[in-house]
């Protein structure tokens, strides 16, 4: 038998189990075009759902006529807030415990906001009925501006009143939302105050969106006989929707089944719950009939959650020989029409308080000051953990400034202020206790692996020539440290709509020993099939091909949070890996039991146990599956299967090292990324292909966003970037080679070491693109210019800084 | 959005003047035009189909005129509303100037224009707008030419 005589090594690499760079088990249906999204379901007697938006910013809704729309064949229904009101639907409670018009109830707040929803028996005639819907508006004064919002005289939100607290603490002013304050402040400013050194600065990190290749959508199903809804959706957090969908709807939870089918990818774009839900829910309720509703691409961009949009002031103080002594930031962040953003309640500003970045850093003030705007709600987690890439965006940027300042070396800057291996777990200015961390080993690393000094020399040289008209182009290097917080997280701190953010994962082995599991999470195309999978071979001995990995339907799998974050590996990957011990704990009972010794004489030997001391003694675990179900076994039940539910002792803090080579023809604003090297440490690595994988997606997600993709309003309120004409999503054409590279660090708490990864490309992406420009114009003046550095922007700093003769 | 432009046309000024104020022939001059009324002496009301790239709709609007500086010119300031296609509204200044028996015709125009159709971005918008405003004063032109003469 091949188990007798393969060595270890051999049946671990059987098992393909962590460390193994197993190909996607999900790939096989996606490549052949048999992937099942939102869109394929298709359901008897189904009908479809589609919004009469606003064209304006801000207006008052004076009358809606529904008469021509109704009066075309094929239409069934047309909803007005008028409609939803009675059953309390008009409104729904956003993630952010802010409440969102459901469909207008008598004002817009920004354009492309939903005023009807109309019902037909196909999709081209709701979109044909939804043109003959006729509204009266009446303009009123549009605030794109969030400085500007909290100056005016203009009240956006009406129906807040005479409501002097938000959702958390106290407003300052009509279109204020709330304050949120960490660090000492006074401490910080008297540090500020004794400086050496103090650079100072606005960063702003632009508007931008998600925009997932498949939109937003639903299919709602109401079963008049069994008074069960079946809600399939674009959902990434399928579990909360459930229970979201319960308390505003009164229909019992357990009357209510929610299925995330295939999702094509989701970023933070799909985490939210949107007005084509609680509509497509409703008219399915209503018509007893299954109702779709598929936004498309316009819709997309123009009103679900968009990210970013914070303008951040720092100041960062230093010795003269480039020892940070403290940072200050006060950020203006720009929510929208409605306070929207998917934030762990007691984090208004997510974790923006990982603002001090790489560093240590001892003393530091944060306060960020939400403010609405005739915009569209959002304020998501773009590829990020909750305002993480903000917060690495802008320290990356304090560091360049402070760099300038010094006038010092920006490697150099960053290595003498890193946290240092031996000071974790580190304790930060702002309240984090960064798990694990070799920020040293890992820069030195990506520096050599550059020749960091040679492109120094190399940039001096072409300074030089540009200076004596040999060449037109500029050579930038972008450097990035960055320490992401994701896996959130603990119960202690962190809930959503009060739903504590614990994961899960239940796993059943066969009697014939293979598997199924099934987790809280919901994969976007981040491969959870293939590397939940991996965990369970490693702990429990079974091939990750005979584990078969489910999620996203609420009526099979245990509650659990969702897929964002990078939550799923840190929380949910926790999970899997406890409940796989669980199981091997009750399988090293029955393995004692067959070989008629006590537990305690039996070892784990890859994907067996064996009598210690007698390795030729042994049951697989395939035999003790088999003997867990078919023999009965004094003081045992039958059965092999277990299940648990992780609450996390900390978030994770995976970390990396970027660096990005950029030539840049100042004449045209043309780049051209010569180099781009990405260093990550996740801890512990599942599969590294995958995660390369995941490297490569997350930095051209970056390169879009740094080097232009934005949401873009004019004065009026017009998205002026609402299709994929004007949004810049990166085609192979405009994608450059990576480099990647890795050192490990596993995380101390985790049960198997791991840190998620899914993120830290983006997060680390960006600000070493956008250093990249910065540092190429560096050596003739500049200090700060904001992103997206599109060809027209960067021709704008070379023309500004003289450089057009 | 602005527009300028300027258009000869072989027609004297009083002749052009006096035909930029009519109905019948704008509601043959502007581009998908199905209706148009004079509601009032300085107000005009108009129906138009118009596509702009993927986007057809038919715009219900008003002009008011402002004619004090006839016939060397007027003003003009309206709004169309197009429903989920979008809205437009904005003004121009129309100058007219002799030039031997012909006339020099100069616009300024400013447009706002939301919905749908802004968002189509700006490219599309002022070609478009462009493309329109040439149909009309080459089909005014012609009108107005064939009147003088005939």
């Amino acid at each position: 038998m091949n188990d007798q005589t393969m060595t270890p090594e051999e049946r671990a690499a059987n098992l393909k189990g962590m460390g193994s760079s197993r190909k996607r088990v999900e790939d096989v249906r996606f490549t052949q075009g048999k992937g099942n999204y939102v869109d394929d379901i298709k359901l008897d007697g189904m009908l479809f759902g589609d919004f009469v938006r606003s064209p304006y910013a801000h207006a008052r809704v004076v009358s809606v006529n529904k008469d021509a729309a109704l009066a075309l064949p094929g239409v069934i229904a047309v909803l007005t807030a008028e409609d939803l009101s009675p059953l309390g639907l008009h409104w729904m409670p956003t993630l952010a415990g802010d409440k969102q018009m459901v469909l207008a109830d008598g004002k817009v707040l920004f354009q492309g906001q939903e005023v009807a929803y109309v019902v037909a028996e196909d999709r081209y005639i709701a979109a044909d009925a939804a043109e003959l819907v006729e509204v009266e508006y009446e303009e009123l004064p549009v605030l794109t501006d969030p400085f500007e919002a909290l100056k005016s005289d203009v009240v956006l939100r009406e129906d807040l009143e005479g409501q002097t607290e938000g959702a958390h603490g106290p407003r300052k002013h009509h279109n204020h939302i709330f304050t949120w304050e960490q660090g000492d402040k006074d401490a910080t400013e008297s540090v500020l105050a004794e400086a050496d050194v103090v650079a100072e600065e606005m960063v702003y990190y632009h508007r931008t969106h998600p925009c997932p290749l498949e939109t937003c959508g639903c299919v709602a199903s109401m079963d008049k006989v069994t008074g069960k809804l079946t809600l399939y959706g674009t959902f990434q957090a399928p579990h909360a929707i459930r229970t979201v969908v319960s308390l505003i709807s009164g229909l019992a939870e357990h009357n209510i089944r929610v299925i995330s089918p295939d999702i094509g990818g989701g970023f933070g774009n799909k985490v939210g719950a949107y007005a084509g839900y609680v509509c497509s829910v409703v008219a399915s309720i209503v018509t007893g009939k299954p109702v779709k509703w598929v936004e498309d691409r316009m819709e997309n961009l123009m009103s679900t959650a968009f990210a970013r949009d914070y303008w951040m002031q720092g100041k960062i103080a230093a010795t003269k020989e480039g020892k940070i002594t403290g940072l200050w930031c006060h950020t203006t962040a720009d929510h929208g029409g409605f306070d929207a953003c998917a934030d762990p309640t007691k984090f208004p500003a997510g974790f923006m308080n990982i603002c001090t970045g790489s560093y240590d850093i001892p003393t530091a003030y944060l306060a960020v000051d939400g403010v609405y705007t005739n915009k569209a709600p959002g304020g998501v987690a773009y590829r990020c953990s909750f305002r993480v890439t903000e917060a690495a965006y802008f320290i990356e940027r304090m560091i360049e400034v402070l760099a300038i300042k010094l006038n010092m070396d920006a490697a150099e800057l960053r290595r003498i202020n890193f946290i240092k291996a031996d000071q974790f777990p580190y304790q930060s200015a702002l309240g984090w206790e960064y798990d694990s961390g070799d920020y040293h080993t890992a820069w030195d690393k990506a520096l050599e692996a550059v020749d960091y000094n040679g492109l120094r020399a190399e940039q001096a040289q072409r300074i030089e020539d540009f200076k004596a008209g040999k060449t037109r182009k500029l050579l930038g290097i972008g450097l990035t440290h960055f320490t992401e917080i994701v896996g959130a997280g603990p119960v202690k701190n962190c809930d959503i709509l009060g739903l504590g953010m614990f994961d899960s994962c239940e796993i059943r082995i066969h009697p014939t020993g293979s598997a199924i599991a099934r987790l809280g999470t919901i994969s976007q195309g981040q491969g959870h099939a293939t590397t939940f999978a991996q965990i369970i071979a490693s702990e429990i001995g079974l091939p990750a091909d005979d584990i078969t990995l489910e999620e996203g339907d609420t009526d099979t799998a245990p509650y659990g949070l969702g897929t964002y974050g990078s939550r799923s590996t840190p929380v949910a990957g926790a999970a899997t890996a406890m409940a796989a011990r669980k199981i091997r704990a009750k399988a090293q009972m029955i393995a004692a039991y067959l070989l008629e010794v006590h537990d305690d004489d039996v070892e784990w030997d890859v994907d067996r146990f064996a009598v210690k001391g007698a390795p030729e003694r042994f049951k697989t675990m395939k035999e003790i599956a088999f003997a867990a179900y078919n023999q009965a076994i004094p003081g045992l039940e039958p059965g092999l299967e277990a299940v648990s539910y992780y609450d996390p002792p900390n978030m994770t803090y995976p970390f990396g090292a970027y660096i990005c080579v950029m030539e840049i023809d100042v004449d045209t604003g043309e780049w051209e990324v010569r180099q781009f090297y990405a260093l990550d440490d996740c801890g512990t690595r599942i599969n590294p292909m995958i995660i390369e994988g995941q490297v490569h997606g997350g930095v051209t997600e970056a390169l879009a966003i740094a080097m232009g993709q934005e949401i873009a309003y004019d004065e009026m309120g017009n998205v002026k970037t609402g299709t994929l004409m004007d949004f810049f999503l990166p085609t192979a054409w405009e994608t450059p080679n990576y480099t990647t590279d890795h050192t490990v660090t596993p995380s101390p708490h985790h049960p198997i070491g791991a840190k998620g990864v899914g993120e830290s490309p983006n997060v680390g992406g960006v600000p070493a693109f956008s250093n990249a420009v910065h540092d190429a114009f560096r050596p003739f003046g500049l200090v700060q210019s904001h992103m997206p550095h599109d060809h027209w922007r960067i021709w704008k700093i070379a023309n500004g800084l003289g450089m057009h003769g | 959005m602005e527009l300028t432009d300027e258009i000869r046309i072989s027609a004297p000024r009083d002749v052009v003047y006096a035909a930029l104020n009519d109905p019948d022939v704008l509601r043959e001059c502007i581009p998908g035009c199905e209706e148009l009324t004079q509601a009032a002496p300085d107000q005009l009301e108009a129906k138009v189909v118009l596509k702009i790239g993927p986007v057809k709709a038919r715009f219900a609007g008003e002009v008011t005129l402002d004619t004090t500086n006839a016939p060397n010119g007027f003003s003009l300031s309206g709004e169309g509303k197009g429903g989920a296609a979008g809205f437009a509204k904005g003004g121009a200044d129309v100058t007219l100037t002799e030039d031997g028996g012909e006339t020099v015709l100069t616009y300024t125009a400013k447009v706002d224009i939301g919905g749908k159709i802004a968002q189509l971005g700006s490219r599309l918008i002022a070609g478009t707008a462009k493309k329109l405003s040439g149909k009309f004063f080459t089909k005014f032109g012609e009108l107005v030419s064939e009147q003088s003469t005939a």
